[in-house]
């Protein structure tokens, strides 16, 4: 099965500043006694969609809240762009399974809420009341202008209890997507959704991924780095290009769980099919690994992302 | 079956009933009273009649004997006597054949029309101003009430968030309001009125009192249990600062809750301003309701019972009608 990673350029030819995204180091999380995660590092590069999988009760959500900022490790540091930080921000955009978007608002509005939340204040709304109104048209066009590429156009002026729930996860990602946080965290997105609307949303995360290839292509800066937590193998292996596996079940398990698989996951285009067969032999390589309790082996056995990584870039 | 639904005509058909049987039920207890007051005037009209010709017969003899004494004197007197005793007895004989006592306590359905309605709604001739009951009543009443409200639902309204958005807000004032709720405004009224001079103020403020603990709680409860900790966090990651999560996304979620609370405390508000004004006030309904009580003469008071619960259900239908305006996205 051949495995193609992403054409990573060097690092002296992006344009851009620091490839790092994010960093975790040394992350280690506990509840009173019961400890949950343990010596978690973990290192994102600009443009990489990356699957966080694992059984229920591995401190996924853990993990994720920790990278968010909203319930900072225990011992430990978080770094976005080489800065810790303990606290949400608005470069850390999340989504939701559920109360994804604020139900008082329109379609519309939920997009453009972030836009006047960042770029204004109460002061200046309240007493600037004609540049404010102005500028809330600019915001509202640039909402409508998103959810249009979205396919949404018509339930713009709709209020979330009037939308279907695949149309919610939707305008969350693009009230997400519209600040240009440089790190997008999805909780298990869609996971209450059906099987066809999920496939209709996974097909959306690709065309985000094909953005990032063609901004590649061109020598700019990839522009969605995204971290998607979710529970069902198909859909990571489907949507993201690498594999973070969280897991309670190894050697060292009693002192939480840790990342225990850590590799590429196969790429596709959104006119390709969607070929389950491609990633038959991972998706065991992955339940072997991470799901299984009787397999106890070493923890860093499958952690090889980055070992991969520099392999087919010296061989390239 | 329990919730078997039913024809929207035997809906209005029995609601209508209903409505027509309390009536029927008044009437004949209004009859009834009245009826039973006539009566007591009769038996005692027929009492003292009775004693009225025992007097007649004293006074006969009386008279019989100071003819023979040929005194005069008593004889006027006696004369004086007989008039005064004919008064009686024709009085006494009104009573007893044309009975027209009337109990104002129960009145008869033109007996409210006349002295409840009309009394109120047509300008009265006081000495020498008019005054049109209705309106010198229900204006100052009102007045108060408003008053009271807004600035009962601002105050509370802005510790109630403070109370639910921090925590040491909350340990501040979470004992003294989690007593006072419990404590009945009217057990409270005694202290009000011996230390804060009895005026405007004073109406505004107990009412606002009586009103604070429950409705800051109840927001304060909202604030924590409505706000799903998912759209807080969100709002973080969206750029909120504290304020604009306070008043942006905080606000805006309770504001329906807060709107239907605030309309479940109009109730208890007018009760304890009634009982206020029934008490120490120098005018309005509760001052118009000791004056009725007074003169046993509850014409007026029937009318105004009757106004108070239109205005009641008015109140509500507006505030749950604005509550749907402004929050067209709060499910009913």
């Amino acid at each position: 099965m051949e495995v193609r990673s992403t054409q990573q350029p060097e690092h002296s030819e992006l344009p851009d500043s620091p490839h790092v995204v994010l960093e975790c180091k040394d992350v280690n999380h506990w509840f009173g006694d019961k400890k949950v995660l343990y010596k978690i590092r973990l290192t994102v590069t600009r443009g990489q969609i990356v699957g966080l999988v694992g059984p229920s009760g591995s401190g996924k959500s853990t993990l994720l809240r920790g990278i968010l900022g909203t319930h900072p490790p225990c011992a430990g540091e978080v770094l976005m762009d080489g800065t810790p930080y303990r606290r949400p921000h608005r470069d850390r955009g999340i989504v939701y399974q559920r109360y994804s978007l604020f139900p008082f608002l329109t379609a519309e509005e939920n997009v453009a809420f972030g836009l006047m939340l960042d770029q204004t204040t109460v002061a200046f709304r309240s007493f600037k009341f004609w540049e404010w109104w102005k500028l809330r048209q600019e915001h509202l066009k640039q909402a409508a202008a998103l959810l249009q590429r979205l396919g949404l156009d018509k339930a713009r002026h709709q209020y979330p209890a009037e939308l279907s729930g695949g149309m919610r996860q939707r305008v969350a990602i693009a009230q997400a997507l519209i600040m240009k946080p440089k790190l997008l965290l999805l909780d298990e997105p869609f996971g209450a959704l059906d099987e066809a609307t999920r496939e209709d949303l996974q097909l959306m995360l690709l065309h985000l991924y094909d953005e990032n290839l063609r901004a590649l292509e061109k020598q700019e800066p990839p522009p969605y780095t995204i971290l998607i937590v979710t529970h069902e193998l198909n859909e990571a292996l489907y949507v993201s290009d690498r594999i973070v596996g969280l897991s309670q079940y190894h050697a060292e398990g009693a002192n939480g769980a840790t990342i225990v698989y850590d590799k590429a996951a196969p790429i596709f285009r959104p006119q390709d099919p969607k070929d389950v067969g491609k990633f038959l032999k991972q998706k065991e390589q992955l339940l072997d690994a991470v799901f299984d309790e009787e397999q106890v082996q070493h923890h860093l056995e499958f952690v090889t992302f980055w070992q991969d990584h520099e392999k087919s870039s010296k061989a390239s | 079956m329990i919730r078997q639904p039913i024809s929207r005509h035997w809906w209005i058909g029995l609601g209508v009933a209903s409505v027509l049987l309390l009536v029927l039920l008044y009437t004949v207890f209004a009859g009834s009273r009245q009826a039973t007051r006539r009566r007591e005037q009769q038996r005692i009209a027929i009492e003292s009649l009775q004693q009225l010709s025992q007097r007649a017969q004293e006074l006969e003899q009386r008279r019989a004997e100071a003819r023979r004494a040929d005194n005069t004197q008593v004889l006027t007197q006696i004369a004086r006597d007989a008039e005064r005793l004919q008064i009686e007895k024709e009085n006494a004989l009104r009573d007893r054949d044309e009975p027209d006592a009337v109990d104002r306590t129960i009145p008869t359905w033109s007996m409210l029309y006349r002295e409840g309605l009309l009394r109120t709604c047509i300008p009265q001739k006081k000495f020498a101003r008019t005054e049109l009951w209705i309106l010198d009543d229900f204006k100052p009443t009102l007045i108060r009430l408003l008053t009271a409200l807004v600035v009962g639902v601002l105050i509370s309204v802005v510790i109630g968030l403070l109370m639910g958005c921090y925590d040491p807000v909350e340990a501040w004032f979470l004992p003294p309001f989690a007593f006072f709720s419990k404590v009945p405004a009217t057990a409270v009224m005694p202290i009000f009125f011996a230390v804060v001079h009895i005026n405007f103020k004073m109406f505004v403020a107990i009412i606002a009192f009586g009103m604070l603990p429950t409705l800051a709680q109840s927001i304060s409860q909202c604030v924590r249990k409505d706000v799903p900790e998912e759209l807080v966090f969100k709002a973080y990651t969206l750029g909120a600062s504290q304020l604009e999560l306070i008043w942006n996304v905080t606000f805006r979620q309770v504001l329906p809750r807060i709107l239907d609370a605030a309309r479940l405390q109009i109730g208890p508000a007018l009760v304890l301003l009634v009982a206020a004004e029934w008490l120490v006030a120098g005018e309005g309904l509760g001052h118009r309701f000791r004056l009725s009580y007074q003169k046993t003469d509850m014409s007026v008071v029937y009318f105004y019972v009757f106004l108070l619960g239109v205005f009641g259900l008015a109140a509500d239908y507006a505030l749950i009608w604005i509550r749907r305006r402004i929050c067209p996205w709060f499910g009913d």
